[in-house]
């Protein structure tokens, strides 16, 4: 249960640190619009973009056909193809996403980072379940997204080589926010 | 973005503290009135009103029947508003007021189809028919208990009274929709007309009389019993406020 | 985008993840038939035969495949989280709602078609009035879908949802149930007028709960 929680995001890279079950996971689903808050207000941003920590992908579906659906629902037109070659997953572009590995599906759900460039992105644990090589593009994504001068809020245990971007530090805990 | 935890919570508490003040008053006194004005129909019903000349006494059922159709429809409008209530404002005691209206709601509709029972068999020979007041309020009660087993499986405060409120609308706007399709369906197979639950005999003056102090009496203590079940929901409402702090 | 080509696109998702998985399908259509045939030979087939008999065994089956349908389809969607991915998406719970809605009518369709064809197979019907029995099968099979996917929004995240959905569902069906079978008995006997009125019920039902599932309901998806 979290409390007494108020967060802004200015442009750039806002990190989001806490212990499992701190409620990172809540409090950015909150953010998302897919929890009711039972008190306090939730400015809805011009667009938001919410990549979980599972990959929320759409079933029978293939990752193709996912990132087109994403696309086409916020009106965009975007080579599907390039972006799906980019985070390697060529050559399983076409098929269904029930056969994809864990990482495969996890980038495909990562892709979105490039596909919809919205003004707020809320990553939750996006390293999880990712390589070396999956890594990499994460982080070559996360500069591009910064270079736009977007807003990123990044949910993660490790990693923190990333404080040196970041714009802004939290801690969860206890159901509070702790600014660092 | 912003998100910040309120003053809410402390609002709710004043808004409850008033409720209990203005209410507490009136309670009691809706209690008794509700008691006397029963009891004064249950006289008049039973004693005072005459028998009648075709239907001898069992038509005295209609002094319970035709009340508590009023009531359960009643009942079903009140949580219809309720739900609007909380989808509008999202106010807890709009939830509270649709939970209590249709637990009450349920009660006097079982109450109806019992007393329509009651009153059939002896005086058509049937226990049912498919009278399309009969139907509609048989299909409003099994919509009343699936809006209170909803509730009954939900757990989270706002996700419940959400929920229940969607249900409460929808349910609603069927109503109209069941009576006129039994309706038009009695008309095309011409079922007769003469078993029909609630078309009581010719009432005179006195009996006229006694089914309006019924009414009344059945009314109060309908508002009498919602009065005391918004009080207990609104208290464990405060509850879960509590732990929430 | 607008709102309607939102609802086109989840319709569509909805369609092709059908046809990868038809496990909803497939159950509904076999339960059809198998309720159709069961109904059948408990009321004898000479019984069977006659047109309120008929309509009423086809409807009954129908209500019962298509809450089957419905449950498969938002089990699928529970699965795999991917209506969290939806639902953050600006505009995304309405379009959730209509294309739901929209898709499993089109499925109903699919199934309706079916079940009648082997309904008028198995008991040799005699249809009087075959395009306004069409007309009323239609309206009948699309006038279901806004008030299944509605209870299975409402009921979502909650415990026995396979229990909640029918038990909140049949009674606001009553209406399409009376209508459509009444309606379809009268196009099986011929009754044209008759027919037709049912057939406008239907409409009218379908499009109250379409307008009020449109404006309440995303509200409530969670």
């Amino acid at each position: 249960m979290l409390r007494n929680v108020s967060l802004e995001l200015p442009p750039g890279l806002t990190l989001l640190r806490g212990p499992n079950g701190s409620g990172k996971t809540t409090l950015l689903r909150a953010m998302a619009g897919l929890v009711p808050l039972a008190r306090g207000r939730r400015q809805t941003p011009p667009s938001l973009l919410y990549v979980g920590h599972r990959p929320m992908l759409l079933r029978g579906l293939s990752p193709r056909a996912n990132l087109a659906f994403f696309a086409s629902f916020r009106g965009r037109t975007i080579d599907t193809n390039e972006v799906l070659r980019r985070w390697g997953l060529q050559d399983v572009a076409g098929l269904p996403v029930e056969r994809l590995s864990a990482g495969q599906r996890k980038r495909a759900s990562l892709a979105r980072i490039d596909l919809e460039t919205e003004n707020v992105v809320l990553l939750d644990e996006p390293f999880a379940d990712l390589d070396s090589d999956g890594v990499v593009l994460l982080r070559a994504a996360l500069m591009s997204a910064l270079a736009r001068d977007q807003s990123v809020l990044l949910a993660t245990h490790f990693h923190e080589e990333l404080d040196r971007d970041a714009k802004q530090r939290f801690v969860l805990g206890d159901g509070e926010l702790r600014a660092i | 973005m912003k998100m910040s935890d309120e003053r809410l919570r402390r609002e709710e508490r004043i808004r409850l503290a008033s409720d209990n003040e203005r209410l507490s008053g009136l309670r009691p006194w809706l209690g008794i009135v509700a008691t006397a004005l029963s009891l004064l129909a249950v006289w008049m019903g039973l004693v005072w009103a005459p028998t009648d000349a075709v239907q001898g006494d069992v038509y005295r059922v209609i002094y319970v029947h035709v009340p508590t159709a009023w009531l359960a429809y009643l009942a079903f409008v009140v949580v219809f508003l309720a739900s609007i209530g909380w989808l509008w404002s999202r106010r807890p005691w709009f939830d509270a007021l649709a939970v209590a209206s249709a637990e009450i709601g349920v009660l006097f509709t079982g109450l109806f189809i019992v007393a329509g029972s009651i009153w059939a068999k002896p005086t058509w020979g049937v226990w049912w028919t498919w009278d399309p007041r009969l139907v509609t309020t048989a299909v409003m009660f099994v919509m009343y208990v699936g809006y209170l087993l909803l509730r009954g499986l939900s757990t989270d405060f706002e996700r419940r009274a959400t929920r229940a409120a969607v249900v409460g609308v929808i349910a609603v706007v069927d109503i109209p929709i069941v009576h006129l399709s039994v309706l038009w369906m009695n008309s095309v197979h011409q079922l007769p007309t003469v078993a029909r639950i609630g078309a009581g005999p010719a009432l005179d003056a006195s009996m006229g009389l006694t089914l309006g102090v019924s009414v009344l009496a059945f009314t109060f203590v309908y508002v009498a019993l919602l009065v005391e079940r918004i009080d207990i929901e609104r208290h464990r409402q405060a509850r879960v406020l509590e732990t929430r702090r | 985008m607008s709102a309607p080509q939102r609802a086109l696109l989840i319709a569509a998702r909805e369609l092709f993840a059908e046809r990868a998985h038809p496990d909803g399908l497939a159950a509904a259509l076999t339960f059809t038939g198998m309720l159709v045939l069961l109904e059948s030979l408990a009321f004898g087939p000479g019984r069977a035969r006659e047109p309120d008999v008929a309509s009423g065994v086809f409807w009954i089956a129908i209500l019962f495949a298509a809450m089957l349908m419905t449950q498969r389809s938002f089990d699928r969607e529970l699965e795999d989280d991917a209506i969290d991915a939806v639902i953050a998406l600006p505009g995304g719970r309405d379009a959730l709602f209509a294309g739901k809605a929209f898709a499993l009518g089109l499925l109903m369709v699919i199934v309706g078609v079916a079940g009648g064809a082997l309904s008028i197979f198995l008991l040799d019907l005699e249809i009087a009035l075959p395009g306004h029995l069409a007309f009323v099968v239609l309206l009948g099979l699309v006038a279901l879908a806004p008030v299944i996917v509605m209870n299975n929004v409402v009921a979502l995240r909650v415990r026995a949802r396979v229990a909640v959905v029918p038990i909140l569902s049949f009674p606001m069906l009553v209406p399409q149930l009376i209508a459509a079978s009444q309606g379809s008995a009268a196009a099986l006997a011929g009754d044209a007028a008759v027919a037709l009125s049912w057939g406008a019920l239907l409409a009218a039902f379908a499009f109250v709960y379409a307008v009020l599932g449109l404006t309440i309901v995303p509200a409530a998806i969670e």
